[in-house]
């Protein structure tokens, strides 16, 4: 009876085992900021990135080269800044032994989180608006950046503005004093000028939450428009309330986030006429099967605008994967560049631009739409894509 | 720029900045002139003001005077649980409050990220028009805060003027020994100065929640807030915390009106800086 037991025992492990080495678990970092006021588009890295490793595993895993891999996230907290990048890239890098990373999407942690994962060959598909994670003496070997940034749909919506708005004369930037700020507001300001627009502008210490004094500052320059720019949902919110509430009168912007539902919760009525970049169309047909199965998950709540931009990056990366037979970083990246034409399912044919403008061609072009909130909700006012330079 | 609707307007905003900064330092430096603690979970109380007023006001839609005083008033009864379990073991160490009590307050803002989690809410305000009263602009959810806050100060003041209690808690912020050899129940005083400091810490975490956006991470800047202001007016020190309050706002307010948020910030920080190289327990506080 126990030889019985014994054979039935190392029959069990043999099987076990076999089915363990069938099915390897493939770790994808993900780093975002999940507190704080930029919360919101931390958790669209999270969640997008979740539904794209849900879809891999329940077609069974990812086929890369032979064998089949379950993704696995493993997402750290950047808080938005630079040393939470570096400590969140560091820990995946050397501690998780990460070789892909989404995210981060603040100028500052992915601006720091370069510096680690560039010298490691890891791969990271990133956001953040300065043109430096982009554009440096490297040629960004191993980043890519697979949402616009200001340099793709900035030009197109002052030029839409002011085509709309032909009135209008002063524009107000008012943006956080770090990386993202820094480097925005120069680039919003060339756009403005360009279209015949006197620019005011103003930073602030990011984590403020309090804007009237400043605002009282702007609305003595007489200006026409305010555009919240970069600014996070937390902060780019409390700024359209406390600017309404200040008494302005012109319109209210923003060439950037995007963060209108955010607005919309915090500002309330006083959001009526806001007029934004989205990333997404929720109300396209395609978007009715991302929406379901994102709310079967996580419920009736605001689902981010950038959630599909994350979900569409991870797929890439995974088809990526695919094509290249093989997880080593180089051979991914190359194949990462040559996935021109594929289609994730949301935003139709991977573009790779950016050559003009960094050097590499290592941007998705993704095509925006500029919406307006009227009565509580959002319509679309126009529908855009970047030129490829 | 200097012209008199937009000093008008400076002042204004001083006024609600500085109503903001008194409440939230109230509780703060009150625990410090009773207890000696230095209350690192003073943030976090200030959340759990705002989440129950987000409950009270903005889920059940409870008349707002009930709702403001009723969610102060239920978290400080349940925080007294924590003065039993955690405040009690540092009362006069004050180092040793620093260290123990920032644990608390991750312990609390983690289990509210769980409980809540990360996303901001926004409650809805107690009032949403808007004065225009000589070209300046008030809102009047803003004249509720500055109401609230001068209807708490005075209060306030009466009670340690006027009661029995406010009188023997007068005397044990003084001496502690010599009060109990007067009769006074130390330990019950202790309890009640707890009640009264984290009552006013989650009215000023609710209002500000009202006022800006509620996360279990909105503690840290009323925190900050109350260092500062605390610092300025000497800690331990309630006169000293309206005074430092009313300094803080009206600089902030008009430095940051007229010259911009860098200079406000460097010329706030650094009349900090100074204070505490030359008088160091701040402008009404006591030398120890």
């Amino acid at each position: 009876m126990f030889s019985r037991l014994k054979l039935f025992a190392m029959l069990s492990i043999l099987l076990f085992n076999g089915n363990a080495f069938a099915q390897e678990e493939l770790k994808i970092g993900g780093i975002g900021p999940l507190s704080g006021g930029g919360t919101a588009w931390g958790l669209a890295v999270q969640r997008g990135m979740q539904m794209a490793i849900d879809e891999a595993t329940k077609a069974g895993g990812i086929k890369i080269g032979g064998k089949t891999y379950l993704p696995k996230m493993v997402m750290y907290d950047d808080q938005y800044t630079a040393a939470g990048g570096r400590t969140a890239a560091d820990r995946l890098i050397n501690a998780d032994k990460v070789k892909f990373i989404i995210g981060p999407i603040g100028s500052p942690s992915v601006l720091s989180v370069i510096t680690v994962s560039t010298p490691a060959n890891v791969l990271v598909l990133s956001n953040g608006y300065a043109p430096n994670i982009l554009k440096n003496d490297a040629k960004s070997p191993f980043n890519f950046r697979v949402m616009n940034s200001n340099v793709e749909f900035g030009p197109a919506m002052v030029k839409w503005y002011r085509q709309n708005y032909p009135q209008a004369k002063k524009v107000a930037l008012i943006g956080p004093n770090d990386a993202v700020g820094q480097s925005v507001i120069p680039q919003l300001e060339a756009y403005y000028k360009a279209n015949g627009f006197d620019v005011w502008k103003e930073l602030y210490d990011r984590g403020s939450k309090e804007f009237t004094p400043l605002l009282t500052r702007m609305m003595a320059q007489n200006v026409d428009l305010f555009d919240l720019n970069s600014n996070a949902p937390g902060e780019a919110a409390l700024m359209l309330k406390q600017a309404r509430q200040a008494g302005f009168k012109g319109m209210i912007w923003q060439v950037g986030g995007p963060s209108v539902d955010e607005i919309i919760d915090i500002a309330g009525p006083l959001a009526e006429g806001f007029v934004s970049l989205n990333v997404f169309d929720f109300s396209n047909p395609q978007a009715k099967s991302f929406v379901d199965t994102y709310r079967a998950k996580w419920g009736d709540g605001v689902i981010n605008a950038q959630t599909p931009g994350w979900y569409n990056g991870t797929k890439i990366l995974f088809e990526a994967m695919r094509r290249a037979g093989n997880l080593d970083t180089v051979k991914v990246r190359d194949a990462l560049e040559k996935l021109e034409g594929y289609d994730a399912g949301l935003f139709g044919p991977a573009v790779w631009g950016g050559m003009a403008d960094y050097g590499v061609n290592h941007q998705l072009m993704m095509k925006f739409w500029i919406v307006e909130v009227k009565n509580g909700k959002l319509i679309t006012r126009a529908a855009l894509t970047p030129e490829k330079k | 720029m200097f012209s008199a609707p937009i000093l008008g307007q400076a002042f204004v905003n001083g006024l609600s900045l500085s109503a903001i900064y008194v409440l939230v330092a109230l509780g703060f430096t009150l625990l410090f002139g009773i207890m000696r603690v230095v209350n690192f979970a003073h943030g976090a109380f200030a959340m759990l003001g705002g989440y129950a007023l987000f409950y009270a006001y903005g889920s059940f839609k409870v008349p707002y005077p009930i709702a403001v005083i009723g969610s102060s008033l239920l978290i400080a009864t349940v925080s007294l649980i924590l003065e039993r379990l955690v405040f009690r073991w540092f009362y006069n160490k004050m180092f040793q409050s620093m260290i123990g009590l920032m644990g608390l307050n991750m312990a609390i803002v983690y289990t509210s990220v769980v409980i809540w989690d990360v996303n901001e809410r926004s409650i809805p305000a107690a009032a949403s028009g808007i004065l225009q009263v000589a070209g300046m602009t008030l809102p009047t959810d803003r004249l509720v805060i500055i109401g609230i806050a001068l209807t708490v100060l005075a209060a306030f003041w009466l009670f340690v003027t006027r009661t029995k209690s406010g009188l023997a808690l007068r005397a044990t912020a003084q001496d502690v020994e010599i009060a109990a050899t007067q009769g006074i129940d130390t330990i019950f005083i202790y309890k009640l100065a707890f009640f009264v400091a984290i009552f006013m810490t989650a009215l000023a975490g609710a209002l500000y929640a009202q006022t800006y956006a509620l996360s279990p991470f909105m503690g840290d800047r009323p925190l900050m807030v109350a260092f500062i202001v605390v610092i300025l007016g000497g800690m331990g020190s309630i006169p000293g915390a309206a005074l430092g309050g009313v300094l803080l706002g009206f600089s902030e307010s008009f430095l940051s009106t007229f010259y911009g948020a860098a200079v406000s910030s460097f010329v706030s920080f650094g009349v900090v800086v100074a204070l505490l190289v030359f008088r160091p327990w701040g402008l009404l506080g006591k030398p120890e």
